[in-house]
């Protein structure tokens, strides 16, 4: 059983990364990352600080082209497509470093990922379009809903009832850049999730949040992946990605240094090397070779698992 | 053959000088990250003061070098730097545009009042004689500028890249705070910056005087370093060794052309041509450049932008305007100023608010700066003048279209880069435009162009009331247009990719559309103003749209608040005012305006203690309704939003 795993076969795959690399003059950010992303789970990919996961999420999100590797969205090859054309395709993120629309209100900010998505003549289809907001996503106070006169105003209410999703209700006119960080990450998700995509990716959505937010996000991207949309996390509340994650990717010095599900990363030696540096680099080396299994070498209940868990 | 190589050594000569400009404009971005616009300026004031202190004064040539090139570029480098530059951390993106445009037009008003342009200087070259080479006579001036300049250069690069003061020159940029950790202060480095760059800038001023051969004009060597940008800009304005090769290469092109191209053309062309080559190697350069990445910089706006008026708010606001403008075109009929009516006045100001408009939506709304709009003017009223005998509601349709397309022409190189090379683009155009174009006697005829007044059918616009409100219809017209933009799909759209480019790409939005497409409707707009003004004059002429005059018009648009209607009217108001009782004072007054308004985004507007609400206006934002943190519709038990304030 090898170290790095298959993605498991819970649908198609949504997201293929392979062979990427990306360097930054003498430094490769990325050597070789390879990840599936699969319709209908949560992807966790976490690493160190600088493990290049970030960059990984560039390449994907096309701010970054990469010296090596392809991107393919389902089928499609989007290894050298403008960013806009991706998101065109249901390819949507946040950012570790806020993104948002400072000048405007949180509603608007929705309100532009809104009306990217979904031409003016489409906007009756809208329901069909988001169907979390319909029923995935509980609205929190049962309001009897108002059906819309237009698209103007439907668009108004559905970034109102997305926000309402991410816990915002009521904030919607508030400007943007003048709420707190953890309000302005919801902001860049409902954002995000207005643009009703196929995958979404997530740069530490749960910086700012405290323990039961966090909780609660996890809520909502288990529900968002029961609805078919493919989820590629990078989290580093180690809980939170064990806790929802179907399958988790371990970047390092650019090289996805092992994949399994949380139970299977959670036993790992070289993810508790990569967090904690207590295998030495000789031992660390011969765990990725072909053929080593992801629980090979650990010592169930141990010191390390223990503290890769936290 | 002996002709090539004299060409040929002029060129080496001429690319030496722009080299100097060049690497002056590089280092100054490289240690501040500001692209000093005055560093034409900078050079007009020290070769006059040279020539003030050696051919006035007869100071010692080597004391009057000294005096401009050291004491004088270093004391106005680090004032500069101190009192201008320092301040300017973090606002945004436009403002260092605007407050180096606004020392350049302090620089040459200060200069034009010191010394009158009807006189001629002629500046000595620093070493006199020849000596013959292959054939040739090279004058050692020439020399000495080549030398110079491989001087410079060199050691220059060996500062930035052999010296730990130049490391850190070249880090007070990308993380000033972090240079500070180390225990390097940035605000000094910063300062060294702008000093080497006015030093540059003073040299090649200095160098190039003598080369002028009709003797040294402010706006003349304000404007020789043009052919400079386009060298900083091949060398992505960082690069020192390039940005030299290309300021040679630029010197040889310019001088091949003039020598070899220009005596085959029409001797009206020529002076055409000559003027246009700046802005021609400014496009190619911009087109060579590699697209700017994208970059997820995380740096949250946090500017509050202007409150924008509702519809049936805007209405009646319009409404009112409109019911003064009655009251005043039918009150002040009669009224002279100057000898000029005032209704005609107020036409203009009517016209340049339209124009000032047009800078709202570009720069207000998506950030990006244009200085052609009043050569967009210019070309709106030659259409205006053209079209159907002059006079039309065709021409005003012909002008604005035709505007917009050359607008979307002038955006197109430049979407692929950052805002800064659409605002040098812009700079070169109408450079070109206002001193080829408009100054060619044949464009507007030796008397000005005759434009007529709009005659519609029923409806008589001829007298100076009729005029008058009907330019007072098409202002209320054009800020409805621009509010109702603003409040619209389009207008989030603006906003947000002036806020975040990266984010907009990635909801699937394309930033080069949206930049052009705006850039295209501002200019279309400032076609229209430039057709209506034409009507309100009845004749344009060579300098109606001068190139400094398009510059001071942005820096009062920006003084007032480039972020609302009002402040694009107040802009026109007071412009057209200042214009009749000092206009040879109004750059001064221009460039002190916006250095006072400084980092204040929204200009003399958004100064909170000015701010008065009407008591039925809503405030949107404000206190939140609701107390739920995030995430707590689903069920988590939340320690409300003060929680993630503490946080945040």
């Amino acid at each position: 059983m090898p170290s790095v795993e298959s993605a498991p076969e819970t649908g198609d795959d949504v997201l293929t990364v392979e062979g990427v690399a990306v360097r930054f003059g003498g430094v490769a950010a990325l050597s070789d990352a390879n990840l599936t992303v699969k319709c209908g789970t949560v992807t966790g990919l976490i690493g160190p600080n600088g493990a290049g996961k970030t960059t990984l999420f560039n390449v994907i999100s096309g701010l970054q082209t990469p010296d090596r590797g392809t991107v393919h969205l389902y089928s499609t090859d989007i290894t050298k497509m403008r960013p806009h054309r991706r998101a065109k395709l249901g390819l949507a993120r946040t950012f570790q470093r806020l993104e948002l629309f400072g000048t405007l209100s949180a509603g608007e900010n929705v309100q532009v990922g809104l009306e990217s998505s979904v031409k003016w003549w489409q906007w009756r289809h809208v329901r069909r379009a988001f169907p979390w907001v319909k029923s995935g996503v509980p609205t929190g106070d049962g309001e009897q809903e108002h059906p819309p006169s237009g698209p103007g105003s439907l668009a108004v209410v559905t970034s109102d009832r997305l926000l309402d999703g991410v816990g915002l209700g009521g904030l919607g006119a508030e400007q943007a850049s003048a709420m707190p960080t953890g309000l302005a990450r919801m902001v860049e998700l409902a954002r995000a999730l207005a643009m009703a995509p196929k995958i979404l990716l997530l740069d530490e959505p749960g910086s700012g949040l405290d323990d039961a937010e966090s909780q609660a996000l996890g809520e909502l991207l288990t529900t968002l992946a029961k609805g078919g949309m493919g989820v590629l996390l990078v989290e580093h509340d180690m809980e939170l990605v064990m806790r929802i994650c179907d399958f988790i990717y371990v970047l390092d010095f650019g090289d996805v240094i092992a994949s399994g599900t949380p139970e299977q990363i959670r036993q790992d030696p070289m993810v508790q090397a990569a967090y904690l540096g207590t295998v030495s680099d000789t031992e660390a080396s011969t765990v990725a070779h072909p053929g080593q299994t992801a629980t090979d070498g650990v010592n169930p209940g141990s010191e390390q698992n223990e503290v890769a868990e936290a | 053959m002996s002709n090539f190589l004299q060409f040929t050594v002029f060129g080496i000569m001429l690319g030496a000088g722009y080299a100097i400009a060049a690497t002056g404009l590089v280092v100054t971005y490289t240690t501040s990250g500001v692209f000093n616009f005055a560093q034409g300026a900078v050079g007009m004031i020290a070769a006059f003061g040279y020539w003030e202190l050696v051919s006035a004064h007869h100071v010692p040539i080597v004391a009057a070098l000294v005096i401009v090139l050291i004491v004088g570029a270093s004391i106005s480098g680090a004032f500069v730097e101190r009192v201008l530059m320092r301040r300017l951390h973090g606002a945004s993106t436009e403002r260092p545009v605007m407050v180096t445009l606004g020392l350049m037009v302090i620089l040459t008003g200060m200069a034009t009042i010191i010394w009158s342009p009807t006189t001629q200087r002629t500046v000595e070259p620093l070493v006199s004689g020849q000596f013959p080479l292959f054939g040739i006579n090279i004058q050692y001036q020439y020399v000495l500028i080549i030398g110079v300049a491989l001087a410079v250069a060199i050691a220059l690069r060996a500062l930035f890249y052999s010296t730990r003061t130049g490391l850190a020159l070249r880090a007070v940029v990308d993380d000033p705070d972090l240079l500070g950790m180390s225990g390097v202060s940035p605000n000094r480095m910063s300062q060294y910056g702008w000093i080497l760059g006015f030093m540059m800038a003073a040299l090649s001023g200095v160098l190039l005087a003598p080369t002028q051969s009709t003797g040294i004009s402010i706006p003349a060597l304000t404007l020789l370093v043009v052919s400079g940008y386009a060298a900083a800009i091949v060398g992505r304005l960082k690069n020192i060794p390039l940005t030299f090769a290309a300021a040679i290469a630029i010197g040889l092109a310019e001088n091949y052309i003039l020598n070899y191209v220009e005596p085959h053309l029409s001797s009206a062309l020529q002076s055409d041509v000559t003027n246009a080559l700046p802005m021609v190697f400014l496009f190619v350069a911009l087109v060579t450049l590699p697209s700017v990445r994208l970059r997820a910089v995380g740096r949250l706006t946090t500017m509050r932008a202007p409150r924008v008026a509702g519809g049936l708010e805007s209405l009646i606001a319009g409404g009112v305007f409109l019911v003064i403008a009655v009251v005043v075109g039918f009150s002040f009929s009669n009224t002279n100023v100057k000898g000029i009516t005032l209704l005609t006045l107020g036409g203009e100001v009517m016209a340049l608010g339209i124009v000032g408009l047009s800078l709202v939506l570009l720069t207000g709304y998506s950030g990006q700066v244009s200085l052609c709009q009043f050569s967009f003017m210019g070309i709106g009223a030659f259409v205006m003048g053209k079209v159907a005998g002059g006079g039309s509601l065709l021409g005003l349709l012909a002008a604005t279209a035709i505007c917009a397309a050359v607008g979307a022409l002038i955006a197109l190189p430049t979407i692929r880069l950052s805002d800064l090379y659409l605002a040098l683009a812009t700079f070169a155009f109408a450079d070109a435009v206002a001193n080829g174009f408009f100054a060619d006697g044949r464009v507007y005829g030796s008397g000005g162009l005759t434009i007529g007044r709009i005659v519609l059918p029923g409806l008589s616009l001829g007298t100076d009331t009729g005029e008058f409100l009907m330019m007072s219809v098409f202002f209320v017209l054009a800020a409805w247009l621009v509010l109702a933009i603003r409040r619209s799909l389009f207008g989030r759209r603006l906003v947000a990719v002036n806020d975040s480019p990266a984010a907009y790409a990635t909801v699937g939005l394309n930033i080069g559309f949206t930049k052009v497409a705006v850039f295209a409707i501002a200019a279309g707009m400032a076609g229209l103003a430039g057709a209506l003004y034409g009507t309100v004059q009845q004749t344009v002429g060579t300098t109606d749209f001068d190139f400094f005059s398009g510059i001071i018009f942005v820096l009062f648009v920006t003084v007032w608040s480039i972020r609302t209607v009002s402040g694009a009217f107040l802009a026109a108001l007071t412009y057209v005012a200042l214009n009749q009782i000092s206009p040879s004072g109004i750059g001064i007054f221009a460039g002190i305006g916006v250095i006072l308004i400084g980092r204040a985004a929204n200009g003399i507007l958004g100064i909170e203690m000015l701010h008065f609400r009407l008591p039925w206006v809503k405030v949107p934002g404000g206190a939140p309704s609701s107390s739920n943190g995030p995430l707590s519709a689903f069920g988590g038990a939340t320690s409300g939003s003060e929680g993630i304030r503490a946080v945040g």
